[in-house]
This record gives C-alpha cells, structure tokens and sequence, in this order.
C-alpha cells in the first residue's frame, strides 16, 4: 500500500501523519483516537462526522485526509477549556440536549462555527445551522434552546 | 472504501492539474469538494487531483456580469456580495439549498456541473442565466453555453474551470422554486423563471429552465416563445404551464412518480411566473 504523509493542527496541537493517498478523514482521525468524530452514515447526509475546518463545518466522511494539509481541524475533543467545559457544552448539559450523545459534537461544533461568526443569532439560524445534523433521540427543540441560552450567557 | 488510490495530488495551477490528469488517463479523478465523488466510491480510481489549490476559486463581477471560478463553494457563492447582487440574487438562493451548512461549506459550483445530475440546484439556474461553461484541456481554453456542456457532459475530458454569467436584461424579475422533502434536501422537482416585461406589462424576454424532470436540467423554450409578447394573465400562465409540463421527460424514482413531478412541474412554473410578473420573487 501507497503512504503520505500529512500535516495538520488539530485541537491546537501540530500533527504528522502517515495515512494512505485514499484515506477519508474521518478514518484518519478516528484511527488516531478522536473518537468524538462520529461514524454515522457515511454519505454525507448524517453530519455526525463534522468537524471544522478552518473554522468551518464539513462532514469528515467527505473528505479525504490528505485534503487536510495545512488546515486547523477542531474536533469535540478540542471544544472544553482544560478541565473547563465550553458554554455551548454546558447549555446542552442543561437543557436536556443530550440523549444518546452520538450527535451531540456534530451540534456543538456547528453551533461552535455559528457562534463564532455571529454570537446572537436568530432561532431561524440556529435552526439552520442544525439542520445538517441529524438527531434519532430527543429531536431538535432542546439543542436549539441550549444554543440560544449559550448565545444568552456570552452576551453576560 | 478508496485502498486501490495510489497517489493523492494537490497541483497549484490548472496546466499542472490538466497534465496530472492526461498523465493518470482514464483512471485518474479530479475531486475538489467530494461530496459527490466520495459517495459513488468508484473503485478505478487510482489517481486523485485535488483542483482545490489550482487558483479557481473566486468570484468577479465585470460590469453586470460574472465570473465564478469551478472550485468556488456553494457557501462562498450565497454569502457573495456580488452574486446577491447578480438577477436578484437567484444564484446565491439555489447555491443555499444545496445541502446543509456542511456540504455547502464542501461542494463546488464546478463539481455541481461536473456530476451531471439532472436536479443540479444551480443548474436550471444559470440556463436560466445563458450561463457559459469554460473548459480546459490540453488544447487551451474554450467557451460553451451550459446546455451544450450537458449535452456532451459523457464525452468531454476537459476541465470546468470557469462559469460565465453575462449581464441579466436590465430590470428582470427572476424566481427560483424548488420543491423538496426539506429545505436543503434534493430538488424533487426546480423550476426558474426570468421574465423582462416592457412598459405595457408585455412579456419582452422569458426563460424558464426546469430541474429534476429530464435527463439534464432543460429550458421549456416552447413555453418561453408562448410567453413572449402577451401580458402575464390567466389564460397565459394555463397555457405556458401546460406547455412547460409536456416539455418535461420525467422519470419515476425513489423519489417521486413522473406524473407527480410533471404535474410539480406545471404547479411550480406558475408559482415562478407569478412572483415574476408581481416583482415579489428573487431580492435577497
């Protein structure tokens, strides 16, 4: 088998690895232990896979590893501050918006991406940053309200 | 899923990309945001080239005109001050019902060409917009109107490198409708309609291009020719309606019988003409 390597940043942290020409990123990263990249349907239509990107969302199942070069990759292991959790994962702890869990960094890191570029958005925008993920236990309503409420908290 | 890739490249101009490509012959792919790539998971593939560091991503207004570069993302184009601009905005609507945030973020207006799908989001769109493909091969650059494109997409080795928008008519009315189990779902059925009326309220100008109801995205130009020439009234929305409807070819799919999508056809072409002719569609 053909090897590479790639370098990238994930979670702050500068990385080398060897990966196959062929690798998906999601494979890459969760052979190296970010286990909070979810492997959901594999098509692109689940978002449990996302990561950001450059700040961006993207379902890591799309994406070949080597297209990662360069980039900063941030997964939900990077989200908490040390022992700190982030707003956006207490907001979620206090609404309720956690069931299973196996969605739960795909919304945090969308509402993450959201937040970052536009810290008091609309319910419609929150809506529409979810919508790309895809919830089988408590639906929708919880993880909403948990992101208006963390948008809330920053404004404090 | 790819273990038969051998080498992954990343060229920084289209000639290197173009050579890497004639280089890996048929069993080289060009990828740039994956997310249709990815999921056919064609195992022939040996060579990758990414086309994502080749300098084509950008979006430039010229006059009234526009040209947007074929690694240029659907998030880039709906949040592109210009493209909202650009026949109200119509391109910039379609690009954000592409898919959700994520694959917004990844998919390329190149790629959504590229692949060839029939319910191509921005694709009824820009026929509606005479839009112009430009494509590179070894031979050097060469323009063509985007129904041409598809009507050769099967044979062409060449690489989308460029969309080509040339000014709208001056004052269009323009709507985009796209019918779908979500909003950011797949096109069960689209229809764009762009309409130039003179002073009278008569129609000067028409298109009208359909998605997801042929083997390509299509113009109804018999409808548009109905059209020309007649004020926006009852008795013309039945007739281009029904006329848009016949020049549908839907099939039957998982997603919906072709009868369901004719009839969506003729629903959605009226609801496009109307928003045109009352001035309340595309305004972003």
């Amino acid at each position: 088998m053909k090897t590479m390597e790639v370098r990238l940043n994930v979670n702050g942290e500068a990385k080398q690895w060897t990966i196959a020409p062929g690798d998906l990123l999601l494979d890459v990263l969760r052979r190296e232990g970010y286990f909070g990249v979810k492997r959901g349907c594999e098509a692109g239509e689940c978002g449990a896979c996302t990561v950001l990107l450059d700040g961006k969302p993207i379902n890591s199942c799309l994406m070949f590893a080597a297209q990662a070069e360069g980039a900063d990759v941030l997964t939900i292991e990077g989200v908490a501050h040390g022992d700190t959790l982030d707003a956006l994962q207490e907001a979620f702890l206090d609404h309720g918006a956690v069931q299973c869990g196996f969605c739960t960094p795909a919304m945090i890191l969308n509402a993450k991406a959201l937040l970052d570029r536009k810290p008091h958005p609309s319910e419609e925008e929150v809506r529409e940053a979810l919508a790309g993920t895809l919830c089988r236990c408590t639906g929708y309503r919880k993880p909403v309200e948990a992101v208006l409420a963390a948008a809330r908290e920053s404004a404090r | 899923m790819f273990d038969t890739v051998e080498a992954f490249y990343r060229p920084g101009s289209v000639r290197e990309a173009l050579r890497l490509l004639q280089d890996g012959k048929n069993r080289a792919r060009v990828v740039a945001g994956g997310t249709d790539l990815v999921v056919e998971a064609d195992r022939s593939i040996r060579f990758l080239i990414d086309i994502t560091h080749a300098g084509l991503s950008y979006i430039r207004r010229k006059d009234k005109a526009c040209v947007i570069g074929a690694t240029t993302t659907m998030a880039a184009i709906e949040n592109s001050p210009a493209i909202r601009a650009l026949a109200g905005g119509i391109l910039a609507r379609a690009a954000a019902t592409c898919g959700s945030v994520q694959i917004r973020n990844m998919a390329t207006l190149g790629g959504n060409l590229a692949n060839g799908s029939p319910a191509a989001d921005t694709a009824s769109v820009l026929l509606a917009l005479d839009a112009e493909v430009v494509l590179a091969d070894a031979h050097g650059r060469r323009k063509i109107p985007l129904n041409e494109f598809y009507s050769g997409l099967r044979k062409t080795k060449a690489l989308i490198v460029e969309v080509a928008i040339p000014a709208p008519p001056r004052g269009g009315r323009w709507s985009f409708q796209k019918l779908g189990r979500t909003e950011n779902d797949i096109s069960l059925v689209n229809a764009v309609a762009g309409l130039q009326l003179d002073s009278k309220g008569r129609v000067k100008w028409a298109r009208i291009a359909l998605g997801a109801v042929a083997p390509t995205p299509v113009r109804a130009v018999h409808a548009e020719k109905l059209l020309v020439g007649r004020q926006v009234d009852e008795s013309a929305l039945a007739e281009v309606c029904d006329e848009a409807a016949r020049e549908a070819r839907p099939i039957t799919d998982v997603r919906a019988s072709a009868g369901y999508r004719r009839e969506m056809c003729r629903v959605l072409v009226r609801r496009a003409l109307e928003e045109c002719a009352a001035g309340t569609g595309c305004s972003l």
